[in-house]
């Protein structure tokens, strides 16, 4: 056991000592935020209401009262010629809308034969978009429907916003935290393991007296806790920015998520990031050089993420399958964020997955020893 | 004298994959790299293995330093054998070859301690060889300094040192003057010498045939993956050059013209 903490000692110490990887695991957290905070402002300000804007309109063949209803909220715009030359200002920008109104509207308005009103628009244009829908919600109150929906202006949806944010919390979790974790580990494994295979410095290791397996297990130890550094500096980014992006529909202050929810969350997502380094690990031992195991790694990375999804497919899961592993686990991390999670399944899926990262330790050790994988050239 | 070193018989193949059979321009599919070698090196030795490129030196120095096996043959260093007891072997020996790289993000003190800990030394003595051994090759001025940063000669002086960190029996060098300038080499072959008359075994892989003659009480000679000759080096060459004496054993060998 001392040589696996020397081995511990020697990658935190390479790993601190090297500006790159720390940025490399650190700094997509930040990103994350940054970037998620600024795609939600921007997303928040796509169709906002334009302030006191009243739109430029063309209207023609209105009866007198849509005329002066719609004359409140639309500055209507004299001196054009014809339908076809206000269509042609629609189309360039200089007025927003162009109401049409048939000329038998007053004839046949309320009878059998149901007038249309056409309205043009442009919605490449934000304020033309807008206008669209002003005259359209305004017409539309001239018109008398068969029956209301909802129209009582009571709450209507029941849904708490505790029970929304834990919904949303339990789909997107699993499936970020799975994609986060993989690109962490991605970050760390091929550099660590191939990386050293390439440059000739675990030869040198590997002619001291120090049991293969003992390597083995340091390099997945501390390259467990660099990927966990990164995961979760992304987690952070995310969960911070997740009610700039979401706005209303998410509000993590409403979840009474309690210490045994973080508990097993931490617990289930280091036995997860323990799967992943070890079989990145392998796939890095077996190739000749951090390109190369970049290569061999990425299709796993992809299933990996694709198993973080498991979740979405399968809500209400039986316990007896958290002990699948990895895919246990995206059921698991759903059940603990919607708060339904027994502590017998998140202990099933810890320990599938402890076992799955045992068993890859033992074949990276046993790689270890195999010349032709350590020595190929 | 002491037997520190004792193979019999031991051979290892490589398979060649087809790129390699067209380099090597042949059909066969496996390589036998070295081919029943049996020798022996005894306590204060210097040891040289001369030979061509590819002819096997590297393979047996790999397989005595256990990072490989052999296929067949048994060899034993200090009373334990390579395939049996590998970590024990690995405790006698400090191999020292191009292959093996530091890493280069540490710098020359923290590699010493490093491979001190994996070797087991305990702290005081690993803190008073490192003096001995940084003071004897002048580390001590870039003891800090990141072995990224450091010149070619800088970087072979740090690998040597750090081979030998934990006392060990027996000392096999790969081309240990590689990429040395003058001055530097010649404190590394003062050195050998010195281990020498400390009792250490050495076993030397070199081209240089300079250093061969300076250093080396008995020579072997392999082409092949043969051991074509073994003598001490005076009975070798008797009235010629080291450099006469291998050019004849090659061609009378291969039967190809120099």
């Amino acid at each position: 056991m001392k040589n696996v903490f020397t081995i511990v000692k020697k990658e935190f110490s390479r790993f601190f000592r090297d500006k790159r990887m720390i940025l490399t695991v650190i700094l997509p957290g930040i990103m994350i935020y940054v970037i998620y905070s600024l795609m939600g402002t921007v997303f928040a300000n796509i169709g906002a209401t334009p302030k006191d804007y009243k739109p430029k309109a063309y209207i023609s063949g209105a009866p007198a009262s849509m005329s002066e209803t719609l004359g409140l909220v639309l500055e209507v715009e004299g001196g054009i010629a014809d339908v076809d030359s206000a269509k042609a200002l629609v189309e360039d920008g200089t007025i927003d809308v162009a109401v049409v109104f048939p000329a038998d509207f007053e004839d046949n308005y309320g009878g059998v034969k149901v007038p249309d009103v056409e309205i043009y628009f442009n919605s490449a244009e934000q304020n033309s978009s807008f206008a669209y829908n002003l005259v359209a919600s305004v017409l539309g109150a001239f018109t008398k429907p068969a029956f209301t929906i909802n129209a009582g202006g009571g709450i209507y949806n029941l849904a708490s916003e505790e029970s929304s944010t834990k919904q949303i919390m339990s789909m997107m979790v699993p499936v970020l935290m799975f994609a986060l974790l993989a690109s962490a580990c991605m970050a760390v494994a091929p550099e660590s393991i191939a990386g050293e295979k390439e440059r000739g410095t675990m030869a040198t290791m590997l002619i001291t007296p120090v049991n293969r397996s003992e390597i083995a297990l340091g390099k997945i130890l501390s390259l467990t806790f660099f990927a966990l550094l990164g995961g979760i500096s992304s987690f952070i980014g995310v969960i911070l920015s997740l009610p700039k992006l979401m706005g209303s529909s998410i509000n993590l202050g409403a979840v009474p998520y309690g210490v045994g929810e973080y508990f097993m969350l931490f617990g289930i997502i280091i036995s997860v990031v323990l799967v992943i380094i070890s079989a990145f690990s392998v796939l890095s031992a077996l190739a000749k050089s951090v390109k190369e195991a970049g290569a061999l790694i990425g299709p796993m990375m992809m299933a990996v993420i694709v198993l973080g999804m498991v979740s979405i497919f399968a809500p209400s899961a039986s316990v007896g399958l958290y002990a699948i592993p990895l895919a246990g686990s995206g059921l698991a991390m759903a059940a603990i964020m919607s708060m339904t999670a027994s502590p017998l399944g998140v202990a099933l899926a810890i320990i599938s997955n402890l076992v799955v990262a045992a068993l890859l330790v033992v074949l990276l050790a046993f790689m270890f020893k195999s010349e032709k994988i350590m020595f190929k050239k | 004298m002491e037997e520190i070193i004792k193979t019999e018989g031991l051979t290892k193949s490589f398979k060649l994959s087809s790129k390699q059979r067209k380099l090597e321009q042949t059909d066969k599919k496996v390589k036998v790299a070295v081919d029943s070698l049996s020798f022996s090196a005894y306590r204060g030795e210097i040891f040289g293995l001369l030979g061509p490129n590819g002819a096997g030196k590297t393979t047996t120095l790999r397989m005595l330093a256990t990072l490989i096996k052999p296929d067949s043959g048994s060899a034993i260093i200090c009373g334990k054998s390579i395939t049996k007891e590998e970590k024990e072997v690995r405790k006698k020996i400090g191999f020292l070859t191009s292959e093996l790289k530091l890493e280069e993000f540490f710098t020359p003190n923290y590699i010493f301690d490093f491979f001190c800990e994996l070797y087991g030394v305990d702290k005081a003595v690993a803190a008073n060889r490192k003096r001995f051994l940084f003071g004897k090759f002048g580390i001590d001025r870039f003891a800090e300094v990141k072995i990224a940063n450091l010149s070619t000669g800088m970087k072979q002086k740090v690998s040597l040192v750090v081979s030998i960190a934990h006392d060990p029996d027996l000392i096999i060098f790969d081309e240990p003057t590689n990429g040395l300038d003058v001055l530097t080499a010649k404190v590394v072959t003062d050195f050998l010498e010195e281990l020498k008359a400390g009792g250490k075994t050495i076993i030397l892989s070199t081209h240089i045939f300079s250093l061969v003659e300076k250093l080396c009480d008995r020579v072997g000679v392999i082409i092949g993956g043969k051991l074509v000759a073994l003598a001490p080096l005076a009975e070798l060459t008797g009235e010629k050059s080291l450099e006469d004496t291998f050019f004849e054993l090659y061609e009378k060998t291969t039967g190809e013209k120099i």
